[in-house]
Formats: structure tokens, C-alpha cells, sequence
């Protein structure tokens, strides 16, 4: 056996051998373990979110229930129900769900429609990675109180909506005005140039004002693409 | 003649003797002794004057101012006369001293007049006294100017210092060392000359000492005695009254002195003198002089202007108008404007014009420094891409997959193009030279079927039959085709049954999509725009 496996080993030194040998030796090759499957993770159990959805939603929600689950479920292979009695959005993972991420992801689309986003823009988190969703209110910017505070919201949206429209024409993002709270869906540049802007809005610099600025920065934004 | 001679002389005595204070009184006696005296003056200086307008002066029954003005006119060319006489013998010094040695007598009988014209001047005519002042003072100037010019050469003689003298003392010592008999002559020749001379000084000066007192000719050899005790009253018959003792004490002088105090004598006499200097010792003379000179402006503290830093106070005063000063000018003069300067200026000018060459200052054409940006108009609608979509069109581009969107400026230009196009069309349509087929725009629209040559044509010569669409596009289907009119029974009810079986299918699909359609009546997302 000895002089089989010394002579096995000084004939077979100019063939490479390909069978993986034991972890024993040290210049074995790296071992390659295949990524853990969703349901793997957390040995084997299953994993959920769950999305409150609040009243003024609850409608809405009805509406665009089919076009919600439809890329959820088809796409991301993702487990989708709502829970009329809890009032809450249901995701589960699935046994075939590629990525753990999807989850997340889902979780974050429809919790985007829940804030107000459209469906068309929301479904933009299913499909790339980098969008976020940053939110913030007005007393955070500056303390308004009765009169002052709405005309800062008309200051922000503007006759029509035209004022963030533009905003978010020229920063390619995705702007919700609730109330007294403020949410951003896009790039984090994005999202920070258009906060900028909302921002000096708030504290009351015309829309002249805004608009220059935003040409600047828009300019220089697309110019990195 | 004598006896009115002296029966004038008498009148003028008396005139003499009579008080100042007298003449202010108004009397007979006085005025016809003045006009007596005046008459003999007249008379007397008749033979000098050069014209002679009264033989003598008239008195009878004439006034005072007539009287005065018979006078006057004797004595005006009178005085001319004698100043004029006067400058000759300032031009020429040499004729006085031959007036004099030929007309001694007229000077001495001058001088008698003059006499009796002073005492005349204290008188109270004061009409005569100032043309006879006039006369007398005239007359004793010339003399003394006469005597003077006589006497003196330069500056450095006068009445004390004869070159004359010196030179005859000097000679007189040569004679002593070399030859004595020669000189003698000489100077006895030359003692009675200035002996002469000196008589006549004295005797002038005397008289003119001797204004206010009587006549004293002093004696020669008493002056010489009293000179030598008044110590204060240095006269001239002090130094020279003695004439023939100082002659004969310089003669005696002469023989006493050593040779020493000859020799010291004769080289201050040689020094003192010019004439016995040699050549190389007169510039020996002016080299010491120049040596003193410049060694006193050594000394000497320097001038004003060569101290250096003066103030005002440190210079006389307006000396600095009296020097050339020079001072750095940093101002550039003033240009002079003159008819030239001028003239060529406006020919400039007026070539300038001609020529259209003003020098206007042109605007530097701003270069491209860069592309310039489009810039992005600011859309406030709301856009109708979704965000994933816009993203998309992103990622597209970047990865060069499709083409890129066009913008909204690309769409408008496309929109200008468009028109402009169809606006030249027209234009051109307007000219008709060339044919010019529209332009072919891919574009969906509907074709109506209309004569084709009314399409191409903007101005139809004819107009055609030809349909623009096709039969089969008019109408596209297979199998006999029947009016209404022309089917049978079985026909029409094939067709109805037809008809029925389609609608059918149709209704059970609209069911099946309004099923569905609950759910999403409209594509909106239900939230309100």
C-alpha cells in the first residue's frame, strides 16, 4: 500500500488530480458551499413580514390589490396575503424564493404604497436596489404653526402640484406630501438633492429660487450618468 | 566912467553895511543904492555875455519886476554860456592851466568880483542874488574843478599826495647816487611849476574858506609856524605852506637819510611804481595776487548757493530770484498750442474721416469656451413615466441596448423641422420653375380617397379620376359579392344567422370581462391625480 501510494504519488505528479481531497491537507482547494436557500436560513423555518395598512389606505389597497401581488408573487416569489381582520399586508417566503433580499424588498414595496407612492413608482424598489424611501416632517425643519404651516405645504406642492412635479422631474424621484410629513422614493443623491430643496421651500425661499438650483445640481446629476 | 564906477562900488558898500532886517522895510534911499549897485553889475558883465540885448540897464520909471527881467535876460545866455564852458574844461583839464598862466590877471580881477558878489549875496534883492548865487558858484566850481584836474591822475593823487612830487623825490635820489646836477634843474623847474600851482590853490581855497569871513591871505611862512602848533586844524599850508623850508628839509632830508632807508625807500618807490616793474615780476605779481585771492575765498565762509541745504532765513532775501535754479520737473511741460499744432491736428481729423479709420473700441467676440449646455427646461407636469421606467430608459442607454429617448427639446425640434418643411413647401409651390414632390413623411394618417393628382398638385392643370387607394384597400374581402338587393331567402337568413352567432361570442366575452372588471374598472391606481 505504501509503495502503491508513494509510487502513486511520484507517478501521478504530473497529472492533476481533480478529486477534492481530505480537509486534513493543507493546500486543499477552497470549498464551495451553494448560497442558503430562504427557507434554509433560521434552520429551515419560514420567514414573514407583516405591513400595517392605515385606513386611508384601506381603499386604494382594494383597488390595486392585483397589480400588487402579481409581480410579488410571480417575480419575486414571494407569499402575499392581507389580513382583513388585523389590517395588515402578509409576505411569507416561499420555498422556491431565490433570495433572502426579496423579502426585504417586497416588505419595502408595500410599504411604499402604504406611505402613498403609486405603483408604477413603487414597483421600481422590486426592480432596482439602490432606491430608498426617506421621510421627514415639517416641524423637523423648521416649527410653523396655523397659518404658516399651510402655506408652507402650498409653498411645497406648489399651484397644481406643479412645484414638486418639478422637483421631482429634475431629481428622478418620487414625492409624497402628507400633511405635515414629507416622503422621498429614489437614488440617495436623489433623495438628498430633493430634500434640499424642500427643505429651503419650507423655510421660505421662493420657487424661482429652487428652480435655479435645482437646474444646477439636476445638470451636474446627470452628467455623472 | 570912474566916478560912477566908484560912486556904484560906493552903493554896494553900502548895501553891505546896511541890517538884514532894513530891507523888509519898504524905503526910497535903499531901492535907488540897489539900483545903482545893480546897474554897475550889469555893466560890468556886459562884455561877457554872448548876446547883448540892453547896452545898459534901464532904471527910469521902470518897476521892479521890469528891472528883474532886463536882468534875467543878461544873465540866462550868460549861465548857458558858462556851463558849456565849464564841460569844456572838464573834456580838457590842459586848457585850464593855459587859461590860467595867460589870464592870471582875469582870474585875479575874477575874484575881486567874486568878493564883491559875496557880499552882495547878503543882500536883500533876492532877484539878483539868485542869478549872481548862480554866476559866482559856477564860476568857483570851474576853478576848483580846473585846480583839481590840474592836480590829480586817478584816484590816488590829491591834494596832500602829488605823483609829481613823488617822482621828483625819487629822481632827486638818483641824482644823489648817480648824477646830482641834472636833477636839480628839474626839480627847481618843477618846484616853481608846483609852486605856481600851489599859490593858485591856496589862494582859491582861501577864497572859498573865506565865503562868510573878510579876505585873510595868510602869510606862507606864518601858515607854516601855526600849522606846526594847531594839530587840530591840519591845513594844507600846513603840509606844503612852508614851500621853500619843506623843499629844503626834503633836500636836507635827503642828505641826512642813510643809503639803508634809500634803498628801503627806493624799493618801496620800485614796488609803488609801475613803470621800473620787469615782466617776470608783474607776473609774479599776479600769480601772489590770485594765490591771495583764492586763499581768502577759502577762508572766507562759502556762498548761499554752495552750502548745501539753505533756508530762507539762511539767505538774503529774493536771492533766489537772482539765481539759475534747476529743479526736476516731474510733470511733462504743457504742450504750447499753436496755430500749427492746431492745423495739423484737424488735417488728421479730416483724413481720419475720409478714410472712415475711427478707433472705436470693438467688442472682443466672446469665444465658445465650451459646449454650451442645454439647458433642461423645468417640466411641472406630472410625468407620465413611472420611475422604474425612467430608470429603465437609464439603463438602456448606459448599456447601449436601445436608442435614447429623445427629449423634449429633440421632439420639439422635430416639431419646428416639420413645419419649416411645410412652409418651404408652399414657398416653393409659389415659384413653379421646379417641380417639387412633398416631402415623404412616415407618418400614420389616414388616406382619404381623393384624385391623386389634387394631392400632388397645388395648382391642378387637370384634374384626374384616379382614386389614391387601391380597390383591394378600399375594400378587402373574398367570395361573391352581393347587394341587399340581390340575395336570395336562404341567403339573408345565412347572413342573420351569421350576424347572430358573432354577436354571441362577443356578448360572452364582454360578460366574462365585466366579471373581471369589477375588480379594476379603470387602469388608474385607484388613488386620485
Amino acid at each position: 500500500m505504501e509503495s502503491n501510494q508513494a509510487a502513486a504519488s511520484s507517478m501521478e505528479i504530473e497529472r492533476v488530480s481533480t478529486e477534492p481531497k481530505s480537509v486534513s491537507i493543507f493546500h486543499a482547494t477552497k470549498p464551495k458551499f451553494e448560497p442558503l436557500k430562504a427557507h434554509e436560513i433560521s434552520e429551515g423555518r419560514v420567514q414573514f413580514r407583516k405591513v400595517a395598512v392605515p385606513p386611508h389606505r384601506y381603499t386604494p389597497l382594494k383597488k390595486a390589490w392585483m397589480e400588487i401581488y402579481t409581480p410579488v408573487y410571480e417575480q419575486m416569489k414571494i407569499d402575499i396575503r392581507m389580513n382583513l381582520k388585523a389590517r395588515k399586508v402578509e409576505l411569507k417566503t416561499r420555498s422556491d424564493t431565490p433570495d433572502i433580499s426579496n423579502l426585504q424588498k417586497c416588505a419595502d414595496f408595500v410599504h411604499a404604497f402604504m406611505l402613498g407612492f403609486d405603483i408604477v413608482d413603487a414597483v421600481a424598489l422590486l426592480r432596482m436596489d439602490e432606491l430608498y424611501v426617506d421621510s421627514f416632517e415639517i416641524k423637523d425643519v423648521k416649527t410653523l404653526r396655523g397659518e404658516h404651516l399651510s402655506r408652507a405645504i402650498g409653498r411645497l406642492s406648489g399651484k397644481g402640484g406643479k412645484t414638486k412635479f418639478a422637483i421631482e422631474n429634475a431629481t428622478k424621484t418620487r414625492i409624497v406630501i402628507a400633511d405635515t410629513k414629507i416622503h422621498v422614493l429614489g437614488l440617495f443623491t436623489n433623495i438628498k438633492v430633493a430634500r434640499d430643496s424642500l427643505c429651503s421651500l419650507i423655510l421660505g425661499s421662493p420657487a424661482g429660487k429652487v428652480y435655479s438650483k435645482l437646474r444646477a445640481v439636476s445638470a451636474r446629476l446627470g452628467e455623472r450618468f | 566912467m570912474a566916478k560912477k564906477e566908484v560912486g556904484s562900488v560906493e552903493a554896494l558898500n553900502k548895501l553891505k553895511q546896511t541890517d538884514p532886517p532894513l530891507f523888509l522895510t519898504p524905503s526910497t534911499e535903499l531901492s535907488q543904492t540897489a539900483r545903482k549897485a545893480s546897474q554897475y553889475l550889469f555893466s560890468s558883465l556886459k562884455p561877457f555875455c554872448p548876446k547883448v540885448y540892453f547896452q545898459s540897464l534901464y532904471l527910469d520909471g521902470y518897476v521892479a519886476e521890469q528891472i528883474w527881467q532886463q536882468i534875467d535876460l543878461q544873465c540866462k545866455p550868460l549861465v548857458k554860456k558858462l556851463k558849456g564852458e565849464v564841460i569844456e574844461f572838464e573834456k580838457n583839464p590842459d586848457e585850464v592851466l593855459r587859461l590860467f598862466g595867460v589870464e592870471k590877471k582875469k582870474g585875479r580881477g575874477v575874484e575881486i568880483e567874486d568878493g564883491d558878489e559875496d557880499i552882495e549875496d547878503v543882500g536883500s534883492d533876492e532877484n539878483e542874488e539868485e542869478g549872481e548865487d548862480e554866476e559866482d558858484e559856477e564860476e568857483e566850481e570851474g576853478e576848483d574843478e580846473e585846480e583839481e584836474e590840474g592836480g590829480g591822475e586817478g584816484g590816488v593823487e590829491d591834494r596832500f599826495l602829488k605823483l609829481n612830487e613823488l617822482e621828483q623825490y625819487m629822481e632827486e635820489d638818483e641824482a644823489r647816487e648817480y648824477g646830482g646836477e641834472v636833477v636839480k634843474s628839474k626839480v627847481s623847474k618843477k618846484k616853481k611849476n608846483v609852486h605856481e600851482e600851489e599859490e593858485e590853490e591856496e589862494e582859491d581855497e582861501e577864497d572859498e574858506d573865506d565865503e562868510d569871513e573878510d579876505d585873510e591871505l595868510g602869510d606862507f611862512g606864518d601858515d607854516g609856524e601855526d600849522g606846526d602848533d594847531k594839530l587840530g586844524n591840519a591845513r594844507y599850508e600846513d603840509f606844503f605852506g612852508g614851500k621853500k623850508k619843506k623843499s629844503v628839509k626834503r633836500q636836507s632830508n635827503i642828505h641826512n637819510k642813510p643809503e639803508d632807508e634809500e634803498q628801503e625807500d627806493d624799493k618801496g618807490d620800485h614796488k609803488q611804481t609801475k613803470e621800473s616793474l620787469s615782466t617776470h615780476e608783474k607776473e609774479l605779481q599776479k600769480l601772489h595776487s590770485k594765490i591771495e585771492q583764492m586763499e581768502k575765498a577759502n577762508l572766507d565762509p562759502k556762498a548761499w548757493t554752495m552750502q548745501g541745504e539753505v533756508t530762507a532765513t539762511k539767505r538774503p532775501k529774493n536771492s533766489a530770484l537772482e539765481v539759475d535754479l534747476d529743479f526736476e520737473h516731474n510733470v511733462r511741460p504743457l504742450p504750447v498750442i499753436t496755430e500749427e499744432v492746431t492745423a495739423s491736428l484737424e488735417d488728421l481729423i479730416k483724413e481720419r474721416i475720409l478714410e472712415g479709420r475711427f478707433d472705436d473700441a470693438e467688442r472682443a467676440a466672446s469665444l465658445p469656451s465650451k459646449r454650451l449646455k442645454e439647458l433642461k427646461e423645468m417640466d411641472e407636469n406630472k410625468s407620465k413615466k413611472g420611475l422604474a421606467e425612467i430608470y429603465e430608459e437609464e439603463y438602456v442607454h448606459q448599456t447601449g441596448l436601445g436608442t435614447a429617448p429623445l427629449s423634449s427639446s429633440d421632439q420639439l425640434k422635430k416639431e419646428a423641422q416639420l413645419l419649416f418643411d411645410k412652409l418651404c413647401l408652399k414657398l416653393d409651390g409659389l415659384s413653379h420653375s421646379h417641380f417639387r414632390p412633398k416631402p415623404v413623411i412616415e407618418d400614420m394618417s389616414i388616406q382619404t380617397n381623393v384624385p391623386a393628382l389634387a394631392m400632388e398638385e397645388i395648382a391642378p392643370v387637370a384634374v384626374s379620376d384616379v382614386a389614391m387607394l387601391a380597390p383591394e384597400e378600399v375594400f378587402a374581402g373574398k367570395g361573391d359579392i352581393k347587394e341587399e338587393a340581390e340575395l336570395t331567402q336562404e341567403e339573408r337568413k345565412r347572413r342573420r344567422a351569421n350576424k347572430k352567432r358573432k354577436y354571441k361570442v362577443e356578448a360572452s366575452k364582454r360578460l366574462v370581462n365585466k366579471v373581471q372588471g369589477n375588480r379594476l374598472p379603470d387602469n388608474s391606481n385607484g388613488t386620485k391625480a
